[in-house]
């Protein structure tokens, strides 16, 4: 566009990112929450109490139950707890995953649970912006390619990135929001280009099918049999034979004993001689994503019928990349790491749009009516795309405790909720100067996390598990607050009024 | 281009040939990649799609780096040889 490659690529990283900015900033502030999409979960559903059964005695409880209140069904699965949640649910019939009964592990009752958006909800915006599925992962596709071509284009620009690193002169305005958005950058680069391009890489088939319509004329199921999937058959025969169902005990323990923490655990025909179980590791079991893997056993003989699957380095490759973005390996010392890493990227992104204001607030004081409308909306936007959008997370917390708990669709309403906090603050930073747009949203963002704990304790019984949680929200809204304050100090004019005197003492 | 076009109109031509040209260019250098390396088909296709959206980064930057609006679209254009190679026996039977 421009007449150098680092001139046109500086335009390029300037509009585009600004443009995109403000979703991308979206994706990667949900993307940080869903970090600790179980626990937040479990803060949304205070019902689920935390105790310390094992994962044996819970899918005994689970089992009891199912035997009990669907003798006939040709599908149970019980999902257990572990050390991310307490939670033990149980399902019967066709529909295998997901959802289901909520039981008290204790005594194997059911448990009336809130209905919630829940932690989960952070985590399906993250890649679907909450549009219609299909949709969104294509809309946040075509965003992360942006966010690739701007790490690119900014390195481009930045070519003292050695010297960047050590770079930050802080309560300097415009300086210092460039700084922070070079160091920031600099610092965690191969982080931000890891999870972009993983995150890619997760649909990695939906995005580029190229390779599939060439060589398997676009039918992905004839793909996936070449890779050597294999399925067991069910032995008819044996569905009218009724059988008693194995022990679980030893099923559980040498299936735990190979992947570690089980998430679920599916019996097929129980009560026939053609009983299966199927027994799914957590996620978390391995680097590589474990989505889809099992141990199945023979549900009277106990016997293993089929390990996991060995991959194919190739598929090995994917599925390694795909678990670096889904971060379930590590236990909580990588989850931590992930989160700080995360928050960062948010922040590079934020700055990143604040700067392109800072940087052209003089310049537009000067310019057009229509260009200063222009502006005017520039900011508008980035107030409630960073302020807001983070106000909107808070709220959909306070959503989840303040809505009545037997109101009918509540998790719509929740998710409603998240929405018309985020169009209010839109409106608000139309309204309101940019500064103070910004202190207000921050402030009100800040003492909505710090609040988070007092409104835990008001609204259900304390449960210990909850703590890092909320901590984690006061030292979040302790950020916040700072950034508010920041806001309304009246700093960055000094230098500029300093120079303003300077020039008139030299007329 | 000559000057006399307006200037929204460079940005939207480009945009569409970073977008668009963009990822033809990079579908057809995958189907390329997976017709032409010399493994099964099911790890060609992994390995020819993984490197996918690096080449989606670099003819998106191409669309915007390129010296004038119509070289731009050279990896769109670029893209009509790859995607032979990558569909021959589908163009053969044709």
């Amino acid at each position: 566009m421009k007449n150098t490659f680092t001139q046109s690529m500086a335009w390029l990283h300037t509009w585009a990112g600004l443009i995109f900015g403000w979703l991308l900033f979206a994706i990667f502030a949900t993307g940080t929450l869903a970090v600790f999409d179980s626990e937040i979960d479990n803060w949304m559903r205070p019902e689920v109490r935390s105790h310390d059964l094992t994962q044996l005695q819970a899918a005994q409880r689970g089992l009891a139950y199912l035997t009990q209140h669907a003798p006939g069904a040709s599908n149970w699965n019980i999902s257990l707890p572990d050390a991310r949640s307490p939670g033990l649910q149980v399902a019967s019939g066709e529909r295998r995953r997901g959802g289901g009964t909520a039981l008290d592990p204790h005594t194997g009752e059911p448990i009336e649970v809130r209905e919630t958006a829940g932690g989960s909800f952070f985590f399906r915006f993250h890649f679907t912006l909450n549009l219609p599925r299909n949709w969104g992962i294509f809309v946040v596709g075509a965003l992360a390619i942006v966010m690739l071509v701007g790490l690119v284009s900014g390195i481009v620009i930045h070519k003292k990135i050695f010297k960047e690193f050590f770079t930050f002169r802080p309560g300097k305005g415009q300086r210092s929001w460039l700084d922070f958005h070079n160091a920031s950058a600099v610092l965690l680069l191969p982080f931000h280009l890891m999870i972009t391009y993983t995150g890619l890489v997760i649909f990695l088939l939906i995005y580029m099918p190229a390779a599939v319509d060439a060589l398997f004329e676009g039918d992905n199921q004839a793909y996936y049999k070449a890779q050597g999937e294999q399925r067991l058959l069910t032995p008819r025969a044996a569905l009218k034979q009724p059988a008693a169902l194995v022990d679980l005990a030893p099923v559980l323990a040498s299936a735990q004993e190979r992947l570690g923490a089980i998430s679920s655990i599916g019996i097929s025909n129980p009560g026939t001689a053609a009983a299966r179980i199927e027994v799914r590791p957590t996620l978390g079991y391995r680097i590589a994503l474990s989505k889809g893997q099992a141990m199945v056993f023979d549900g009277v003989s106990g016997e293993l019928l089929r390990d996991v699957p060995d991959m194919r380095p190739a598929v090995l490759t994917q599925r390694v990349m795909a678990g670096l973005h889904f971060a379930q390996f590590g236990g909580y010392p990588m989850r931590w790491l992930y989160f700080v890493c995360a928050l960062v990227s948010t922040a590079m992104i934020g700055t990143g749009l604040v700067l392109f204001c800072v940087k052209r607030r003089r310049k537009y004081a000067s310019a057009s009516v229509s260009a200063q409308r222009w502006y005017k909306v520039a900011e508008s936007f980035n107030v409630a795309f960073v302020a807001g959008l983070m106000l909107a997370c808070a709220g959909l917390l306070w959503a989840n405790r303040l809505l009545p708990v037997e109101l009918a669709q509540r998790a719509n309403w929740e998710v409603k909720a998240f929405f018309a906090v985020w169009l209010l603050s839109l409106l608000h930073a139309g309204l309101r100067p940019a500064q103070r747009a910004w202190a207000e949203q921050l402030g009100l963002a800040a003492v909505l996390c710090i609040g988070l704990p007092v409104l835990g304790a008001l609204t259900a019984q304390h449960d210990p598990a909850h703590r890092v949680l909320e901590a984690t929200s006061v030292v979040l809204g302790g950020l916040l607050a700072y950034a508010a304050w920041r806001c309304v100090a009246p700093r960055e004019e000094k230098p500029a009024r300093k120079r303003a005197t300077v020039a008139v003492e030299g007329q | 281009m000559s000057n006399t076009r307006p200037v929204w109109l460079l940005i939207v031509s480009r945009a569409a040939a970073a977008l668009l040209g963009g990822y033809a260019f990079s579908y057809a250098a995958t189907a390329f990649l997976a017709r032409v390396l010399p493994m099964p088909a099911v790890d060609a296709v992994i390995v020819a799609s993984l490197p996918s959206f690096a080449f989606y980064t670099c003819a998106f930057l191409w669309a915007f780096a390129s010296r004038d609006a119509l070289r731009a679209w050279w990896p769109a254009a670029l893209a009509v040889p790859l995607a032979a190679v990558g569909f021959w026996p589908q163009l053969w039977s044709l």
